[in-house]
């Protein structure tokens, strides 16, 4: 059937005749009860139990600025030991300590959480939906980044913080004692792992939860750079989770990944490390960019100059990013043929984020410019970043970075990045977000101040360390003795730290100070013209009265009915007749609406399920492995009542009255369903994160003249190949019982889950003997070939649960032919590991007979 | 406000637009491919010696060459696509199925040029520098 004759009976678009149709007034009221019940936050202490994006948002931001600060203090501690030579304010472990925590929680804690903060808060308004479509992931992810984060930070509080650097190079972090590389390695995967939910919620949000009509050329900027960026994180972090298991099992059970004398490659850990550390730089800009691209429209008043430019931009940079990471391992002694090849990458990186701001210039130059603070902010950032990105392309020349390589040089050029590119436009942000998120306005008094306060202690601070850098003071030393000429230059980056915490201490306390007695904000204070200006003053939980028709870039702008619309309930989903959250779920490239989306409600789960997975990596940490394990099997059963309660339940109703006259399915399976993105994305990044596993398998290969070592023990032929056999039978029988259960044969289907459960266990067995014999602790070969096992054997146990899980809904009727989401999205989980197998079982059985 | 599209475009663009959002990613992943190519077939010259080092830079312009093939050949697809000199539109603010063809054709076609300039960078080592040093 083609689109148009499955299109032509539903009455979309909505003609003006249907939009001009008056809502009778009692009507209106019901419904705006109803709706307001629906989306009511939870009272008293059950308010930690929302889910809902605006509260989670808000939590979420405030969590990553109280670490920014904590952060922050850290960096004013450490200037105040270097203020002067030979001090001895601290000892030079606690000042190790001090800047690894700085950098790491900056970096981990504050830049990438900030980004999934803000966007989990405006995303929803900004595309016009009611919420995005898991709000209990996004409560999971949060409880997971609070516990995390206090955690990872608390342990400079008993002197056990790690610290080996931002960047825990081994073998100095290998071989470290005491908890601390292991606090990094495992709170900070707990992390990441919450950032790639994040990431994955986001994605989700972009592509089905846009309001009706919204194609993809309309789309606004930010929700682009949401796009691009959450599918950057998607590949940046797997290959450091991978880096991290590698790093955590040399350092528990000692396999030697990173130790040269059984034939283990420090290397490795640099390569795994910049692959994600440099897109992570630009995951930290670009939604500084993405926010500078939703104020420069507003205060010049027009739309943006150039938006396919901008995208290609966007798009652009996350691609070419991740081609650069070896500059930062330019003084490791790697061929100078290779050297170039990231010297002139990160060289034509600067055209796509020249294009971006070149789009903005120009947007400015032709629009009518209002001067506001927003604005002051983003000019600041401009300057500040400019300067960064001059030194950026000196550093990119190898040679020049020969030279100032691991000195105060960097560190001023990073931070000139840092604050330009993400500092002063997230301020920015603030300023301008701050009516939407808060209904009052911040004080432009107390933003000036703030403004000039931070611009310019941040020059005083980070301008002579240029200088300082080219004098030749290494970074990371706890002290320096007088008369080499750095004194004065380090007095004053320490007096312009302060300055930078006091001009920090205006705008929190603008930002927190009581509001009680300030009037509310008017609703559109700039007179923008994207959607999340129709949010409601007073606040209203609901989103979005009803969910617009959107034709337009900038609908406040270029449909002048729209807000009244809204208003009165005339588009779609005005009303919530079974008291429960929806949503309209539309399709990717032209957001026709296909589904009403039921959406969960608040709920303990999330917190529960968190506090176990934070248990199953805390406990590692000391060493204590069954209480891991224990709250590792908790929080499984945790997820699987949470899925089976609140997930793919078959619906009271097949099809709802959406509004305007268009009836829509309330019920999805197979790519219209949002699980079934969800998975595909997860599995995305699953599959990136073996990928750097099998890289680290030819890493050795390249890196070493014998690999494997000669006369090496190999895994079992024939029990790999058995395992090969039984994991795509198990595949096989898995797309067996989705198709046989489409087709109402139900007992077939049944019997299908369970044999291929069973395939599926003799698959991990076989896997697991055919690696048996092997000693991980003697050799780097045997280490990785057993990791590579244990990756397919852990997803494969995972699989297994899943098809059990499938099967006791088929038994118990929440999966029945026509409602079988679970099982598409169990397939879509098994065609990833029988791949995935396959490679695994070639890497291991097959390759190192052959190299 | 409300354009009912043209019930024959409508017909064929549909099959054309489902994968559009993924051809956007060509131009750049040919762009991944080569560098990857370059890199991994440099580490194993300098490091194994095989291939030598004068052969591996060979293959590699041509590599090169091949690979701004690809990216042209995906340039003219998408340019096509965006049609500016038929449409006479550099821009697609509207909310119509063809705003949103041209509009991902022109996405395509400059980051095809993006994706160009950024092979070209790559290769220009292979041509100034000589060996593994
Ligand atoms: C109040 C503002 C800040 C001050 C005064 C400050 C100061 C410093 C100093 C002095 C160092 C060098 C420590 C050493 O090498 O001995 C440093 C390192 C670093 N800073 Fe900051 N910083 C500030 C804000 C930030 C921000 C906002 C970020 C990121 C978003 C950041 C990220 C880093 C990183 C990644 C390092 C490297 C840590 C390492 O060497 O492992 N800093 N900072
Ligand atoms: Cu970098």
């Amino acid at each position: 059937m083609t689109e148009h004759e499955n299109r032509s009976p539903l009455p979309f678009p909505p003609s003006e005749q249907a939009l001009a149709e008056p809502v009778p007034e009692d009507l209106r009221a019901a419904q705006v009860a109803r709706l307001r019940s629906a989306w009511a936050r939870p009272k008293g202490w059950r308010y930690w139990s929302s889910v809902n994006s605006s509260q989670v948002g808000k939590w979420y931001c405030l969590t990553a600025l109280f670490f920014m600060l904590c952060a922050g203090v850290m960096a004013l501690i450490i200037r105040l030991q270097l203020a002067v030579p030979e001090n001895d304010l601290i000892s030079a472990d606690r000042f190790n300590q001090l800047f690894t925590m700085h950098g790491s929680a900056m970096m981990f804690l504050f830049a990438v959480p900030m980004f999934e903060a803000i966007s989990l808060f405006l995303l929803p308004a900004l595309l016009g939906a009611r919420d995005m479509s898991f709000p209990r992931l996004s409560a999971f992810g949060y409880w997971c980044f609070l516990i995390g984060g206090v955690f990872v930070l608390s342990s400079i509080l008993f002197d056990v913080a790690p610290r080996a650097g931002w960047f825990m190079y081994p073998p100095l972090a290998t071989q470290d004692e005491g908890p601390g590389s292991d606090i990094w390695l495992l709170g900070l995967s707990f992390i990441e792992i919450a950032s790639l939910a994040a990431a994955v919620e986001l994605i989700v949000g972009v592509l089905k939860c846009r309001a009706p009509g919204m194609r993809v050329n309309l789309m606004p900027l930010y929700a682009w750079y949401v796009l691009v960026v959450g599918g950057m994180i998607l590949f940046a972090f797997p290959p450091l989770i991978a880096g991290d298991l590698l790093f955590e099992l040399e350092r528990s059970l000692d396999w030697p990944f990173f130790d040269p004398t059984r034939g283990g490659d420090p290397m490795l850990w640099q390569h795994l490390f910049w692959i994600f550390g440099h897109p992570e730089v630009y995951i930290v800009f670009l939604p500084s960019i993405a926010i500078t691209a939703m104020v420069i429209p507003t205060v010049a008043r027009r739309p943006i100059v150039g938006y396919s430019w901008i995208v290609l931009s966007a798009v652009g940079v996350g691609f070419l990013s991740f081609g650069l990471w070896v500059h930062h391992m330019f003084t490791t002694g790697l061929p100078s043929l290779s050297l170039g090849f990231f010297s002139a990458a990160s060289e034509a990186v600067v055209i796509p984020t020249g294009i971006q701001l070149f789009a903005f210039l120009a947007t400015l130059m032709v629009g009518r410019v209002t001067m506001s603070l927003p604005l002051l902010w983003i000019t600041g950032a401009l300057a500040v970043f400019t300067l960064g990105g001059l030194t950026g392309v000196m550093l990119a020349i190898a040679p020049f970075d020969f030279q100032v390589h691991d000195t105060y040089f960097i560190v001023a050029h990073l931070h000139y990045t840092l604050f330009g590119g993400m500092i002063f436009p997230v301020i920015a942000g603030v300023y301008y977000f701050f009516p939407f998120f808060r209904k009052r306005m911040l004080s432009p008094r107390l933003g000036r101040w703030a403004f000039w306060l931070i611009f310019s202690g941040f020059n005083l601070c980070f301008l002579p360390m240029h200088l300082t850098g080219l004098l030749g003071m290494p970074r990371r030393v706890y002290t320096y003795s007088s008369g080499l000429g750095w004194e004065a230059l380090n007095l004053t980056s320490t007096v312009g730290a302060f300055v930078i915490a006091a001009g920090f201490a205006v705008f929190v306390w603008d930002l927190l100070r009581p509001r009680r007695n300030q009037p509310d904000a008017p609703r559109n204070p700039w007179n923008a013209g994207t959607l999340e200006w129709a949010h409601d003053i007073p606040v209203e939980d609901w989103g979005v009265r009803s969910i617009p028709y959107v034709t337009s870039r900038y609908p406040l702008w270029q449909q002048p009915k729209l807000l009244q619309r809204m208003d009165q309930g005339r588009y779609y989903l005005p009303d919530s007749d079974e008291g429960a959250r929806e949503t309209l779920v539309t399709s990717v490239i032209d957001a026709k609406p296909v589904l009403i989306q039921r959406l969960t409600g608040p709920s303990w789960i999330p917190l529960v399920a968190a506090i176990f997975t934070g248990g199953c990596f805390i406990f590692p940490t000391f060493g204590l492995y069954w209480p891991a394990i224990l709250c590792g099997l908790l929080a499984g059963g945790a997820i699987l009542i949470w899925l089976w309660t609140a997930t793919a339940r078959p619906p009271r109703q097949a099809e709802k009255d959406a509004g305007l006259g268009l009836s829509l399915p309330t019920y999805a399976s197979g790519p219209d369903s949002v699980g079934w993105w969800a998975i595909w994305i997860t599995m995305l990044g699953d599959a990136t994160a073996f990928s750097s596993i099998l890289f680290g398998f030819f890493f050795y290969w390249t890196a070493q003249a014998q690999f494997p070592p000669p006369g090496a023990a190999h895994a079992d032929g024939v029990a790999v190949a058995v395992a090969a056999l039984a994991l795509i039978a198990s595949w096989a029988l898995v797309v067996l019982a989705r198709r046989t259960n489409r087709l109402q044969r139900v007992g077939r289907a049944r019997a299908a889950l369970i044999t291929s459960t069973l395939c599926a266990g003799t698959g991990a067995l076989a896997l697991a003997l055919a690696v048996w014999p092997l000693d991980p602790t003697a050799h780097v070969y045997p280490a990785i070939v057993c990791t590579i096992a244990l990756w397919i054997g852990v997803h494969t146990v995972l699989g297994m649960v899943m098809q059990l899980y499938c099967l006791a809904g088929s038994l118990t009727g929440k999966l029945t032919p026509h409602h079988d989401a679970d099982l598409g999205n169990v397939t879509l989980f098994w065609n990833f590991l029988a791949l995935s197998s396959l490679a695994a079982c070639a890497v291991i059985g097959i390759a190192p007979r052959l190299l | 406000m409300t354009q009912e599209p043209h019930p024959h475009s409508d017909k064929h663009e549909f099959r054309a637009e489902a994968l559009s959002l993924w051809r956007i990613t060509f131009a750049p992943a040919t762009w991944a491919l080569h560098f990857v190519l370059c890199y991994a077939l440099v580490s194993l010259s300098c490091i194994h010696g095989t291939p030598p080092v004068a052969i591996t830079r060979s293959a590699l312009i041509l590599a090169t060459l091949a690979a701004l093939a690809v990216i042209a050949l995906l340039g003219w697809r998408s340019y096509r696509h965006w049609a500016p000199g038929r449409t006479g539109r550099l821009t697609h603010p509207y909310g119509t199925p063809e705003h949103r063809h041209h509009f991902l054709g022109h996405a395509a076609f400059l980051l095809a040029i993006i994706s160009a300039i950024g092979v070209v960078f790559v290769a220009l080592p292979l041509l100034v520098i000589g060996g593994c040093q």
